[in-house]
């Protein structure tokens, strides 16, 4: 089988899939400011949680039935999509949004898969739903107070266990499988002919993660360095791997690459050097008064009484 | 994040149900308040929600009022004797009490918890710490307070003033109340301990100790009364010192009437921009009242329930009118020695609840609190003479009196204020009457000397405590 047509289409929505969530998830940080509750901010804690999810997550995906999965699916996207574009519509128009999205990909996925033009339309709603949810999931922990630090060592766990659920334990093969063809893919792709060229969406939230803590810590004199590490590691290495590595072809001759054992480590090396290199990460209050070209404030507040 | 949501979630859900509150939750809370502002800088845009509870939604507020109530008078009448016999006495069922019925309780008041102290303690809760009365209106009343009182009370304390940036980690808190306000100097302590900052109990030590302690160590608050107060500023004065010898940022008093002659002086002498006037009361402990900038002062209504009653007839006073401050602290908040509808005796004015404007016109309000009832002079033409109007026209004095110490008395219908000889210096009688009459006071005037002055009023800076900085060396020692 000749590897390198589909390795080209991987390349390249990879590539634009990769550029679009990163650049959005960007532009939204430098734009948009969500609500955060009252107290709380993203710690190692949350990280570990996290990743327990991860691990839980793909294993309840394999296991129920169709019709709950696409369930799962659902509610993910109503959350992600309601919470991270409030601050952007209107109530109404939000839901309304939202409601016509999901409703479209579903009736996409059910009557329009018959035709080459069909799964086009399809993957192009689809791919539009995924990146924006992971634009707005990544604003979401960014802003809540997720540090580049927390990202990269969570990459770096993700590097192992991609590796594991890949080619020890085919898990992702298992998923990508399950998930293709149904409502709500939770991969950004295309299809040309008979290849469905596709990215996922954890692998899109951690760059994207990346992307915006880097910034948030360091500034945007760190955007090309970071572009660069995601696009080399995170899009083009994975997509050309199976050049290289025949055996990250599985026995029905579908393509699945572990990226995040690729990026992480090169994620986690950019990541200690920037800390030597620039210091400390700003937090999240410097990085929005920096926004406002003013150093962080607290404000004045009112007091609560003692008593004599 | 996550952690932090359902310790949230905890917290409301067990002030929603009216179920005591883990103390280790709100201190893990606090911390999580900290961290907040260290990454983001300020608390997120709920964090009114958060600090006010339930009570923040007017439109829940008639039914949370009702089931607190409820809920405080039911466990009373299982476990507090005092209450047990008022209520059977006023043939209340306290598992139906409502504002309504609520008027049938008679009010509490201190000479009850004077007389009859073990009557007001509930079963089953352990007494852990005595704090006295620190007032001027004679013999203390005692209350026991519980350990899960004063950890609840020091965490919701410091999780509302991490939240309000009214308390940061490096903050110096001076404790110069007096050192048998055991409540408030052991609750100060806690809440300050659970945020990490500085907390110095001083006490009402000679002031230019208290100076020398500001100025020398660098406290950032200073907790204090409106008369002792007045002590620093002249003790300031006298030394020349001004706000670069202090890095205070802010000065909370309560207890007393604070003039606005005395809040300008401290804030001038120690380069604060504003001196809080807040309420808080050792016996209804936790409910306390802080100012809105539009001079009402505001209860939380998750803490407790408040009621002003008319001076005479003790039915709720119309707005406008003159009442009495009643106040029932709501179980959980209250558990070892409680006071229902226990009436403060400080004279406020009832305010239109609809009408009030502010930015805190969600929480119960009234007036500000104008002196203790028995301290009301009525003139024969109806006027009512407070205490505040006396304090705030004494302490305007261009000779800046203070403490203010005067008596006054209505003598064949004319008010008569006696002052002291330096209050009025440079003025002589007419000028001072003058001075009255231009804070809307007609008075006569009557001088004594400044020996005599000392006892005319009672303040709480007259509790100094002594120290041996002062005393002369003793010979052999």
């Amino acid at each position: 089988m000749s590897l390198v047509w589909p390795t080209i289409l991987v390349l390249i929505v990879a590539v634009t899939s990769v550029l679009v969530v990163s650049g959005g998830a960007l532009f939204y940080l430098h734009r948009v400011r969500l609500e955060r509750p009252a107290i709380g901010r993203f710690n190692r804690r949350d990280i570990l949680l996290l990743f327990g999810f991860l691990v839980a997550l793909p294993l309840l995906y394999v296991v129920v039935p169709q019709w709950l999965l696409t369930g799962f699916l659902i509610v993910t996207f109503i959350g992600s999509l309601s919470i991270g574009y409030r601050p952007v519509l209107r109530r109404t128009w939000l839901w309304w949004s939202i409601g016509l999205l999901l409703g479209s990909n579903i009736w996409l996925a059910r009557t329009m898969l018959g035709t080459l033009a069909g799964w086009d339309l399809y993957w192009a709603e689809n791919s539009l739903i995924v990146a924006l949810g992971a634009i707005a999931v990544a604003n979401l922990y960014a802003q809540g107070g997720m540090r580049l630090q927390h990202v990269c060592w969570f990459a770096l766990f993700l590097a192992f266990y991609d590796a594991i659920f890949t080619l020890v334990w085919p898990i992702t093969n298992e998923l990508t499988e399950r998930f293709l063809g149904y409502p709500l893919d939770p991969s950004m792709g295309m299809r040309f002919g008979i290849y469905n060229a596709t990215i996922g969406l954890g692998d899109l939230l951690i760059y994207a993660l990346f992307l915006t803590t880097a910034v948030k810590a360091y500034g945007r004199h760190v955007v090309r360095a970071v572009v660069a590490i995601i696009v080399v590691f995170g899009a083009a290495a994975p997509a050309l791997a199976p050049l290289l590595f025949r055996q990250l072809i599985d026995a029905r001759t579908d393509l699945i690459v572990p990226a995040q054992t690729l990026f992480g480590p090169v994620a986690f090396a950019y990541y200690r050097w920037a800390r030597r290199r620039y210091g400390a990460e700003r937090t999240t209050g410097q990085f929005v008064a920096s926004l406002r070209g003013r150093p962080a404030a607290l404000p004045d507040r009112a007091l609560i009484a003692t008593v004599g | 994040m996550l952690e932090t949501g359902i310790r949230q979630m905890r917290m409301a859900m067990s002030m929603a149900l009216g179920r005591r509150l883990s103390t280790a939750n709100l201190a893990r809370l606090v911390e999580d308040a900290l961290a907040t502002l260290d990454e983001f800088g300020e608390p997120g845009a709920d964090s009114a929600a958060l600090l006010d509870g339930p009570g923040a939604d007017p439109a829940a507020q008639p039914e949370l009022v009702a089931d607190s109530l409820r809920r405080t008078a039911t466990r009373l009448a299982d476990r507090s004797p005092f209450y047990a016999r008022r209520f059977v006495a006023a043939e209340i069922n306290p598992r139906r009490i409502d504002t309504d019925a609520l008027r049938r309780v008679p009010v509490t008041c201190k000479r009850d918890l004077i007389r009859r102290p073990a009557e007001f303690r509930c079963a089953g809760a352990t007494p852990h710490l005595a704090t006295r009365t620190t007032g001027t209106t004679g013999r203390p009343a005692e209350i026991w307070l519980s350990r899960y009182e004063l950890e609840l009370w020091a965490g919701l304390g410091a999780l509302a003033a991490v939240l309000r940036d009214d308390l940061r980690r490096d903050d110096v808190l001076q404790i110069s109340v007096s050192s048998r306000a055991t409540a408030s100097v052991h609750l100060n302590a806690a809440t300050y301990r659970l945020v990490g900052a500085g907390c110095r109990v001083l006490g009402t030590v000679p002031p230019d100790e208290a100076l020398d302690a500001l100025a020398e160590d660098g406290a950032t608050v200073l907790l204090t009364s409106p008369s002792y107060l007045g002590e620093l500023v002249n003790a300031a004065g006298r030394r020349g010192l001004g706000p670069d010898d202090f890095r205070l940022r802010r000065i909370d008093v309560s207890g007393e009437v604070l003039s606005p002659s005395l809040a300008a002086a401290a804030r001038r002498t120690f380069g604060v921009a504003e001196v809080k006037d807040n309420f808080g009361m050792t016996e209804v402990i936790p409910v306390t009242g802080r100012l809105c900038t539009a001079g009402h002062l505001h209860f939380d209504a998750t803490m407790g329930y408040v009621e002003v009653l008319d001076l005479h007839t003790c039915e709720p006073a119309a707005p406008g009118e003159l009442g009495t401050l009643a106040i029932t602290p709501y179980y959980p908040y209250r558990e070892c020695m409680p006071v229902y509808r226990y009436d403060t005796r400080d004279v406020v004015r009832a305010l239109a609840p609809d009408h009030l404007g502010c930015e805190a016109a969600t929480a119960p309000a009234s007036g500000v609190v104008l002196g203790k009832a028995d301290a009301l002079l009525r003139l024969p033409s109806g006027t009512i003479v407070t205490p505040r109007d006396l304090v705030e026209a004494v302490e305007s004095l261009p000779t800046c009196p203070w403490p203010a110490r005067y008596a006054a008395e209505v003598v064949d219908g004319r008010l008569r204020v006696t002052l002291s000889e330096s209050a009025v210096a440079g003025l002589g009688h007419a000028g001072t009457r003058e001075h009255l009459a231009s804070c809307g006071i007609e008075a006569d005037v009557a001088v004594v000397d400044d020996a005599e002055a000392q006892y005319l009023r009672a303040v709480r800076s007259d509790l100094h405590e002594t120290t041996f900085v002062s005393s002369p060396q003793r010979l052999g020692a």
